[in-house]
């Protein structure tokens, strides 16, 4: 019912802004899209993040076969389907077919093929290296002239100065929200609604932020856990699941999270910047994290994540549990997810990869395995 | 499969080509320990760079040990002495004696080189499963995970080149926590041509070839370069001529379905050369020799009335024995996925071009407008295919598990019923072996259309 009503609002929110004339760019939500071009341009960037349910699945099965991404599938779902809820998919003017992975890229393809949406093209390389960095110089100066046409005007580098500063403040304040001593589900809750409105949204996000600064949650029966692999997508009952089971997520380390927050620029990198394209394009080649990129990502994952483990071992003396969510037939991190499992175990931190797609019919298996990982760590 | 062991004995160039590939272990195992060559191993067909460095390529399920048939294996003691054209003869007389007991060693050796393979390979997708890969992915990716988990100790260096397959990248990423040992040489392909795209890639391959020198401690001139492509250029004009001059042809040098046989053994030797260039190229040279001396002495077949059936993508996976009902049903399936891809593209050698930018133009090429950065161009991709083969009909092999190039289905479906007029139909596939019966019955469907 609240998810209704947030969506009900944010369908008359995007209502008002093409009222002002605003193009709704959407795509496939992920972590090198240069949002700050979109919304230099006057436009709104709307990522897809929503999680999906057996219909929505289904009704992608007429353009790509069932053992496509289940995300995947769900956004075209929510195209063929148009969900009432959804209603503001109808407003979307452009779609970005971007490369994050190949499951990206031939959905984006459907939904602009199928459904009638104009495409504009965003690509990345696979590795972060000089040439890749000069090669998302070239997709951003791509993407920037066709921005430029559709909105029949230049877009300057101080707009484009100006929405990085709006995205960065952005990113701090999310980051300060992942540090907030509450429960995971709300914590999410309020993520969730930021990368759907975006900076917009800052006020309300401050206010949030004040009035549950010093908050001390009744967590402690639970087992606090750090959520890694997929993101947990809005509408998605993994978060209940995993609460009603006796977890407490304390840190994403997913792109709504961690991946996204992390990549802020320093107040005096802006502020030296001459220009704009620098920024992002150093942002492309220091994102250390994202699950896209070839060769380290593994490694740098591990590392990372064995930070976190080890300081808050340090900190609170206890076990903190590793949740590894692989949406079914994602080829980033299903593929890596038994490398990933053996290598941390390998440290003594135990981890639980969840492999599932979005059908009521696993919540059962679901649950019972989160159970039992967390009786698991409960018993050590 | 007597059909198939009746014709194909008279190609010498494909029982060497066979025989190089089944004894691939005591060619690398030479290779590796008295000519302390390094190994690389590669997959898809990317195996110039490591052979132009003096670097040994491996398409890594030759390092398994096969069970070669024992006739085959003295067969290939008799070549040292006779020579293969003469060992072929002689298999071909002793044939036609009608001899029961020799002509089924012979009929055997070929069914067991065809059998050999499948059950390795399925062998290496079990492996790639117990090894931890999630069953979710395609056929070609278990498959290739498990020649890694199984033998990857023998090599020194892996080829990784990124392609627009997520999984195929992260699989690429994964071999390094499979064995950190070998050097992972990496070749980032831009993902669209775009302005200097070709420059970033020049660059790439040219880090690339300074990974190979530290690797072998010999530097890479443009001329080891040059010498390698014209070799390559040699393999893909003779494939070439197999698939748009003789596959496509009225009348072909055997019954369709040793053609096909001849086409998929083709289709995974052409990844690695069978480690060996020089010879690689004698035997395709040698091949099209008999197959247009055949033709030109009427001996084959008239397969005129036969419908042409494209049968793609195969690489990652497909069931070997559709092109068997393909002919049982009177059509002929036509195997052609390296050039559909682009990859049989030649690479200009003149000593006037740069030979790294040449072959960054090879791989560009591949990727705007054969493997295509999306499904539209790649949808392109097999419709351009279908016609220069003249196909007749189109099968679909959609690959469990595939998200990239056997993904495109619907999109193609579509393309090929407005702009072709022509059927299509897909066939689903996750193991040799596994769904034989629908296979057999979707295909039977199928060829009542003709």
């Amino acid at each position: 019912m609240e998810t209704l009503e947030l969506f009900e609002d944010f369908s008359l929110y995007l209502k008002e802004m093409k009222s002002q004339g605003k193009k709704v760019i959407a795509f496939i939500s992920h972590d090198n899209i240069p949002e700050e071009l979109i919304d230099a341009a006057g436009f709104i960037p709307l990522r897809l993040i929503f999680a999906g349910n057996d219909e929505l699945m289904d009704a992608s099965h007429d353009y790509l076969p069932p053992s496509t991404c289940a995300f995947a599938q769900t956004c075209i779902g929510l195209f063929a389907l148009k969900p009432q809820q959804f209603d503001f998919l109808k407003l979307v003017d452009f779609f970005i077919v971007s490369n994050h992975c190949v499951s990206d890229i031939c959905a984006s393809e459907v939904i602009c093929k199928y459904f009638n949406i104009p495409r504009l093209n965003f690509y990345i390389s696979y590795m972060r290296n000089q040439s890749s960095e000069k090669y998302f110089r070239l997709e951003i100066s791509a993407f920037r002239k066709n921005l430029e046409e559709i909105r029949n005007a230049s877009i300057s580098d101080d707009m484009l100065f100006d929405s990085i500063k709006k995205y960065n403040e952005f990113r701090k304040v999310l980051k300060d929200i992942n540090n907030l001593n509450i429960k995971g589900s709300i914590k999410l809750k309020f993520m969730q609604n930021a990368f759907l409105y975006g900076p917009t949204i800052l006020p309300e996000l401050r206010d949030f932020i004040a009035s549950n600064e010093n908050s001390i949650p009744d967590t402690s029966n639970s087992i606090d856990l750090l959520l890694t692999g997929c993101s947990i997508f809005m509408n998605d009952i993994l978060i209940d699941l995993i609460e009603d089971g006796g977890g407490n997520i304390i840190f994403f380390d997913t792109w709504i999270g961690h991946n996204y927050y992390s990549q802020q620029f320093e107040d005096h990198a802006i502020a030296n910047a001459k220009n704009p394209i620098d920024l992002l394009a150093s942002r492309y080649i220091n994102n250390m994290y994202s699950d896209h990129s070839v060769p380290n990502f593994l490694e740098n994952r591990i590392t990372h994540i064995e930070q976190i483990y080890r300081k808050y071992q340090e900190k609170t003396g206890k076990r903190l549990g590793i949740i590894n969510h692989i949406i079914k037939f994602c080829d980033h991190h299903s593929l890596m997810s038994s490398f990933f499992k053996n290598k941390l175990q390998e440290k003594e931190i135990q981890v639980l990869n969840i492999e599932r797609d979005y059908s009521r019919a696993n919540r059962g298996q679901l649950s019972t395995r989160i159970e039992a990982f967390m009786e698991m760590i409960r018993s050590e | 499969m007597s059909i198939i062991a009746d014709e194909i004995i008279r190609f010498s160039s494909v029982l060497k080509i066979a025989y190089n590939f089944l004894t691939g272990r005591a060619y690398l195992k030479r290779k590796k320990f008295r000519e302390k060559k390094k190994l690389v191993s590669v997959a898809l067909p990317f195996s110039d760079l490591p052979f132009a460095a003096g670097t040994i390529p491996v398409f890594p399920i030759r390092m398994q040990v096969f069970n070669v048939n024992q006739y085959l294996s003295y067969l290939g003691t008799a070549s040292n002495i006779f020579g293969w054209k003469g060992v072929s003869n002689f298999l071909g007389f002793v044939k036609n004696l009608g001899i029961s007991e020799v002509s089924k060693i012979v009929d055997s050796i070929i069914e067991d080189v065809i059998q050999e393979i499948n059950e390795k390979y399925n062998e290496m997708y079990d492996i790639g499963i117990e090894g931890g890969l999630s069953s979710d992915f395609c056929y070609g990716l278990k498959s290739l995970v498990g020649m890694h988990i199984s033998k990857s100790r023998n090599v020194d260096a892996y080829m990784n080149i990124t392609i627009r397959c997520s999984a195929f990248n992260k699989y690429l990423e994964s071999l390094s926590a499979i064995n950190n040992e070998p050097r992972p040489i990496w070749i980032d392909i831009p993902p669209r041509n775009i302005g200097n795209a070709l420059e970033l890639l020049t660059d790439n391959i040219n880090h690339a070839l300074g990974d190979f020198e530290s690797l072998t401690g010999n530097s890479v001139s443009d001329n080891m370069l040059r010498n390698h492509f014209n070799i390559s250029n040699q393999v893909k004009k003779a494939y070439k001529t197999i698939i748009y001059d003789i596959s496509a042809s009225d009348f072909y040098p055997c019954n369709p379905a040793t053609f096909s046989e001849i086409m998929s053994l083709l289709n995974i030797t052409f990844q690695d050369y069978n480690s060996n260039a020089i010879r690689y190229r004698d035997n395709m040279n040698s091949l099209v020799k008999e197959m247009r001396e055949r033709i030109r002495k009427g001996i084959g077949m008239d397969v005129s009335g036969m419908p042409r059936i494209f049968v793609t993508p195969m690489f990652g996976g497909w069931e070997p024995k559709s092109h068997d009902y393909i002919y049982e049903l009177g059509g002929r399936a036509l195997y052609a996925d390296w050039g559909l891809l682009r990859l049989l593209e030649e690479i200009p050698t003149s000593p006037r071009n740069n030979p790294v930018e040449e072959y960054a133009r090879f791989l560009l090429n591949a990727t705007e407008t054969g493997i295509g950065c999306d499904n539209d161009k790649l949808t392109d991709s097999y419709l351009r295919m279908a016609k220069d083969l003249k196909a007749d009909g189109v099968v679909f092999i959609q690959l469990f598990g595939c998200h990239s190039i056997s993904n495109c289905y619907r999109m193609l479906r579509d393309k090929v019923r407005r702009e072709l007029e022509i059927p299509i139909t897909a066939i689903t596939f996750n193991k040799i072996g596994e769904n034989i019966e629908q296979v057999k019955t979707r295909i039977g469907a199928f060829m009542e259309m003709f």
